[in-house]
């Protein structure tokens, strides 16, 4: 247990560096070893051999080097390197160090490899003496591809259009088109939300609803204007304090505004607007820097570099704004971002500033005026209105109005202001003004406080012992966040808009001496060139999404714990060229797409020797070398990428592909929260019943990515397929499979409708029918059934017609049919 | 791995796909379908291809097989139930000793709170019971019946003192979000012995649901397979468990069929073991569309047996919950939750101890003493653990608000435990004479959730879960083992 315990992440810069025995001590030993051996720190092309780590080291104590002595595993006195934990800057995790360009492998089957991603993999693949798979055939690759890039699938007429494209380019062409539709930023928005934990409703147990839907819309507009992601960091984690910020800016800064809102009553408001900053640290350092800075909250990390005190340098940014409204809902409406055109604006604070005149006109009124006239009303009483009264209302008045504890004085009060018609006039006629307050969209920003706030370590992470004050920055090991270093754009190759010029304009140094770092200077540093994390944890989570794993397959654990990378120079390669491309992640999707291994077959008779000879075109230069190894055997779980991976679609994604397949789908873009068929009776469950107005028309019919988020009653058919709950930050999704993955697509209520939509589609289209369940197969699927499929669902059809169904009821069986397959939920 | 490991992995995989999935595979000539190729591609598919409804073997035999856990929503007045203090009714309507406030923190009161309550004791009698002697309130008469069946322990501990974080924490370990509850991990350590039913079953009864909802009974970052299924009081216990309206059983029937065999003809093609695990969950599913209305179908039951629960055939309540509750478990299913609310005695309007108190109570104390002796009498007791308990007790001071009531407290409540190897007929733990703290015995949360996962075979510091990182457990780095409580 000791021992895979520690020897789990073989890393350079463990505690104690243990160089590798020479030679096996027995059986004891071996077991050791066999261990290590799995994961090898590195599996660089420089490495001669393959799985055999030339360098490694395993996190140990002294007192099990001593064990490992005694036991004559390792030669008393052989050198063993302490790194001073006093200063864990030194340390030299592959992680921490800034990356690399790596130089391009030099591999022989060249014909393979379309750009330096294939050279990479290849690479690794030829060490194992196993090829890679053939490359799916075009309806795969147009589904494939398709699904990745805009979450929807291809229409028949696209996947025909691509069938005949006799272009050598023409797989590049299509990734284009799909990289420039409005459907890109969907896709990738929910990508990228899901690190963004958003949410339509406050959390906790209260729950209640909130409007930051422009934030979700500004991602799916940041996405698919390509807005570079050094500025869409910039934007959404300090927008608000970028010097002539626009509207964009700030509704960008919605990303930490995603926190829950705890509106219980009798809590301790502070507790919970420590919490939410305690969310905005760790969900930043999970998403940008891929590390667990959370676990230095109460003590300092037990295996990376990060001290508890570096932790509070860390919550400082974030210790910087005001409760967002924990305690009471009447808060929230203080950082909330108004958004309309200048007059409605105008118009709106007009109305606020009245009415805030208003209501104090009402108070000053009932102070000065109605209070002096409780003790007459309370003589007044009869026992006829005494009967009308409540129990708790009477046990008050009973109390002499001078001995009556808060609770009794408050509710003598309000019942003696109640029935007071001078009161209720006034009131309604406040009310009533309330109500014209013009209808904006808002959303939730964040500000910062004009006093700034100190900062103390919390002992043991409790709020309540003040441990040494803290100024903002960040972890030693991570470079320094340096008062110059504020430039942080290269060259400037990339497209130049106005709203990006004026942010660019504003990068030059600015900070007075003297002032405190703030968020944007965080911002700054988390996407400079020297900072070692960023890149590197962004485009593995990009692969991830590709391929299934990432290439670090720990992809919010880039620390000593986490898994070492599969791939360590194509991930380097990967972020270096994320960061000479202006940051563009269009123009890295674009790369990975089209690659030779990102094109590959994902079935796992691939690496079959005896399917080799399907692939022509390689044959000549893989024939040449001896014995090809069986790569199911050497990598079952191809972690080499000698296949593509089956990926069954992201949750929204199943929803959204029936949507298409049936031809149900309205693809607006944007606006509020929408609400899709839900099975009844959910509220059951939940502290508050909340009502879901079922959308109708259009709406009943939009992409997920819009379906009302409410984190305590998060929408079934979402749920079952792992969508994330809301309540952290997100950066990988289960993919589960269960039986009520199976109900709900086989039996609710919205599932229905698009096999009855899909059933009628299939009914309307012309000709016999072979060639209506050939038309129903490649809506959902983009290929064409095999002899056998379409043998089977012509005898489903005739089974169906023989039970006396009528032709449009045998019609949606087959829909339903259709709907529920593997492959129509799965990314193959 | 060794030539002859992988081809025993190939070889059970194999096995296990023909018992899991090939079950009504009618028609289709599987031999012939499968022959042709290597299924299952490999020892990948040993890594891939987990079935949600294997069993797994315990660490060590466990003393129980199921757990029904009756979860008292809001935070039941221990010590108007349980927790006998006679010294708390002496000093009734007294100040509060300082000595017993040192250091604490208490949900609703500020600085001027010390000035504002004062010591309250219960109305409520006391009287010892069974052979055990054991002290129980005037309240809960059925109970009273099977004090020799159950251990009481009078010293609860927990954290959090706010009902969404303190029922999370009584759930799932902590007071965050996103971690898994402890019928999540009992499913992923052990599986669940019913092929026809969820491993994990939630229910609910009174008046609303308890706070935090779903995440009470969520997977947290374990696969969802292991997430709670509630099962709903309605003519659909499952969501969306009945086949949509105009779908006859056989038409339903006849589109499985057909899904079934194209899938698998994708899973030859592709050799992708998940196919095999979609065609078995959609099997699943199509059982549960009838084994979950046979379930909450209460016609089988006796007369007798509904009057000992004091339920009715249709009507949902608490005492219909803890029928369905033995019915579960009968039926193999591993965890059982339900919920009752609304157990939040602050004194306010529906929250008095007098009358609110006594009317939830009522709805509970009959089911919860029938459900033990009924388990007893079908020989199901010794393999079931039964727990009762809310995520935190109730203040020894009384509340100024217009009734009487508590405050939440979190350093002293009591819960009961039974059958499942836990020891009958004993009192565990000891609160102060006035019930603030435990001074003996202290079991906080964490030590439950270790002997409950003990009784189940499972030890709480291997049962462990890889996750940003580290290895996540129930008992996170805590909990010791309450060995008192063991038979």
């Amino acid at each position: 247990m000791l021992l895979s315990a520690t020897c789990a992440n073989p890393g350079r810069d463990s505690a104690l560096r243990c160089p590798r025995p020479r030679r096996a001590g027995g059986s004891h030993f071996v077991g050791i070893w066999r261990t290590v051996t799995l994961v090898p720190r590195r599996l660089g092309a420089g490495t001669p051999q393959h799985g055999v780590p030339t360098d490694f080291g395993i996190l140990i104590t002294k007192a099990f080097v001593g064990i490992l002595a005694l036991v004559g595993l390792v030669a008393p006195g052989l050198a063993v390197e302490t790194v001073d934990s006093q200063h864990p800057k030194n340390s030299q995790h592959w992680a921490f160090v800034a990356p690399e360009r790596p130089g391009l492998p030099d591999v022989r089957p060249r014909q393979w490899v379309r750009n330096p991603i294939d050279a990479f993999i290849l690479a690794h693949l030829e060490k194992e003496n196993i090829d890679p798979s053939p490359e799916a055939d075009r309806a795969a690759l147009i589904r494939r591809v398709s699904l990745d890039l805009t979450g929807l699938p291809p229409s028949i007429s696209d996947v025909d259009a691509f069938l005949n494209d006799g272009r050598s380019d023409a797989y590049e062409g299509l990734v284009d088109r799909l990289l420039a539709s409005p459907h890109y930023g969907e896709r990738w928005g929910r990508w990228w939300l899901d690190a963004a934990r958003y949410a339509d409703s406050n959390g906790y147990s209260i729950d209640s609803i909130r409007s930051v839907w422009p934030y979700r819309d500004w991602v799916v507009r940041a996405l698919n204007a390509d807005l570079p992601f050094d500025e869409f960091t910039l934007w959404q984690l300090a927008g608000d304090l970028v010097p002539g910020a626009g509207l964009e800016q700030v509704i960008a800064t919605g990303f930490h505004r995603n926190t829950q809102v705890n509106h219980e009553g009798g809590i301790d408001t502070e507790q919970f607007r420590i919490e939410s900053a305690v969310d905005r640290v760790n969900t930043t350092a999970t998403v940008w820097l891929g590390v667990t800075l959370g676990c230095a909250q109460c003590h300092n990390h037990k295996y990376d570099p990060f001290t508890q005190r570096e932790y509070y340098r860390f919550f400082a940014f974030f210790n910087q704004q005001e409760n967002d409204g924990h305690g009471s809902a009447a808060l929230e409406a203080e950082n909330t971002l108004d958004l309309g055109t200048p007059e409605k604006l105008a118009a709106l604070a007009q109305h606020r500033k009245e009415l805030k005149q208003r209501e104090k006109e009402l108070s000053d009124w009932i102070e000065k005026e109605l209070k002096s006239k409780q003790a007459a009303w309370e003589t007044a009483l009869n026992d006829d209105a005494k009967k009308e009264m409540k129990p708790e209302v009477l046990a008050a008045l009973v109390v002499t109005a001078s001995k009556r504890n808060e609770f009794q004085a408050g509710t003598a009060f309000n019942a003696f202001r109640d029935e007071n018609t001078e009161y209720q006039e006034r009131r309604k006629v406040v009310d009533e003004f309330r109500k014209k307050q013009p209808k904006l969209n808002v959303t939730l920003v964040m500000k910062e406080r004009s006093e700034p706030r100190e900062t103390f370590v919390m002992v043991k992470g409790d709020f309540t012992r003040r441990g040494e004050t803290v100024e903002a920055g960040v972890p030693a090991v991570l470079g320094e966040l340096r008062r110059s270093e504020v430039s942080v754009l290269q060259g400037d190759s990339r497209r130049s808009d106005e709203s990006s010029a004026v942010a660019r304009s504003e990068r030059a140094p600015k900070r007075p001496e003297g002032r405190a770092l703030n968020r944007l200077d965080l911002a700054r540093w988390l996407v400079s060139p020297e900072n070692p994390l960023t890149a590197r944890v962004i485009m593995n989570r990009v692969w991830q999404v590709y391929f299934g794993k990432g290439i670090v397959e720990t992809e919010n654990d880039f620390g000593r714990m986490g898994s070492p990378p599969s791939h360590p120079e194509l991930l380097d390669w990967l972020a270096t060229e994320f960061m000479e491309r202006g940051w563009s992640l269009k123009a890295m999707h674009r790369s990975i797409v089209t690659s030779a291994t990102y094109r590959q077959q994902s079935n796992l008779h691939g690496g079959e020797p005896r399917m080799r000879s399907v692939n022509r075109t390689l044959a000549a230069d893989f024939d040449s070398r001896s014995e090809l190894h069986d790569p199911r055997s050497v990598d079952p779980v191809n972690r080499l990428l000698w296949r593509q991976n089956r990926l069954r679609l992201d949750a929204e994604l199943i929803r959204d592909v029936q949507l298409a397949a049936s031809d149900l789908l309205v693809p607006r873009l944007g606006g509020p929260p929408v609400f899709p068929p839900q099975s009844e009776g959910l509220d059951a469950f939940t502290q508050n019943k909340r009502e879901w107005k079922t959308s109708t028309g259009g709406d009943r019919y939009r992409r997920a990515l819009y379906t009302h988020i409410q984190r305590t009653r998060f929408h079934p058919s979402l749920a079952v397929f792992d969508a994330p709950d809301a309540y952290t930050t997100c950066t990988r999704r289960l993919r589960s499979n269960t039986p009520l993955q199976a109900l709900t697509l086989l039996n609710g209520q919205a599932f229905h409708e698009f096999a009855q939509g899909l059933a009628a589609r299939i009914q309307a289209h012309a000709g016999n029918n072979d060639a209506k369940l050939e038309f129903g197969f490649r809506c959902c699927l983009a290929r064409r059934p095999a002899t056998n499929e379409k043998a089977r669902l012509e005898q489903l059809l005739s089974d169906e017609r023989k039970a006396g169904s009528e032709e449009s009821a045998a019609w949606l069986t087959v829909a339903r049919v259709l709907l529920n397959l593997d492959e129509t939920i799965t990314r193959e | 791995m060794p030539p002859s490991l992988a081809h025993n992995a190939h070889m059970l995989t194999r096995r296990h796909f023909f018992s899991q999935c090939a079950m009504g595979l009618g028609g289709v000539a599987l031999a012939s379908l499968l022959g042709e190729r290597d299924l299952f591609g490999g020892p990948a598919a040993e890594h891939a291809f987990a079935s949600p409804f294997t069993m797994k073997p315990a660490h060590f035999p466990p003393r129980a097989k199921s757990v029904i856990y009756l979860f008292m929503a809001g935070g039941p007045s221990q010590l108007e139930m349980w927790d006998h203090k006679p010294k708390l009714t002496a000093l009734n309507g007294q100040a509060i000793p300082d000595s017993f406030l040192e250091g604490k923190r208490f949900a609703f009161m500020d600085s001027s709170f010390k000035n504002r309550s004062t010591l309250l004791g219960t109305k409520r009698k006391f009287d010892q019971h069974g052979q055990s002697g054991v002290w129980v309130s005037e309240l809960l008469p059925h109970t009273a019946t099977i004090v020799d069946d159950i251990a009481l322990v009078k010293s609860c501990a927990t954290n959090l003192f706010n009902h969404a974080p303190a029922k999370l924490f009584m759930n799932t370990g902590t007071g965050l979000f996103g971690r898994p509850s402890m019928g999540a991990w009992v499913n992923y350590g052990i599986g669940s012995e019913s092929q026809d039913l969820p491993g994990f079953v939630v229910l609910q009864s009174g008046p609303r649901g308890p706070r935090g909802g779903p995440v009470n009974w969520g997977s947290g970052f374990l696969p969802t397979q292991f997430q709670g299924v509630p099962l709903r009081s309605g003519a659909e216990p499952i969501l969306d468990l009945a086949s949509p309206a105009g779908i006859s059983e056989a038409r339903q029937r006849r589109a499985l069929d057909a899904i079934r065999d194209l899938n698998l003809t994708r899973l030859v093609e592709t050799g992708d073991p998940e196919i095999a695990t979609r065609i078995a969950s959609y099997e699943m599913a199509y059982r549960m569309q009838s084994s979950a209305p046979e379930l909450t179908d209460l016609r089988g039951e006796s007369d007798a047996t509904l009057r000992l629960f004091g339920a009715k055939r249709e009507e949902p309540s608490f005492a219909r919950n803890c029928l369905l509750a033995r019915r579960l478990v009968e039926r193999g299913v591993r965890f059982v939750q339900l919920y009752h609310a609304d157990w939040d005695s602050h004194g306010g309007p529906g929250q008095t101890l007098e009358d609110d108190l006594e009317k939830v109570v009522h709805e509970v104390d009959q089911p919860c003493a029938a459900l033990v002796k009924d388990l007893k009498a079908r020989g199901l007791l010794d393999q079931t653990l039964v727990i009762w308990g809310g995520e935190f007790g109730r203040t020894p001071m009384g509340e100024a608000r217009e009734k009487t009531g508590r405050n939440h407290h979190i350093d002293a409540f009591t819960m009961w435990f039974a059958g499942g190897g836990v020891k009958p007929g004993i009192v565990l733990g000891e609160t102060d004479e006035l019930g603030f703290a435990a001074v003996q015995d202290r079991a906080h949360v964490h030590d439950l959730h270790a002997t409950i996962l003990h009784l189940l075979g499972l030890d709480h510091k291997k049962l462990t879960f890889k996750f940003q990182g580290r290895d996540f457990r129930l008992t996170d780095v805590q909990g010791e083992l309450v060995e008192k409580l063991l038979a």
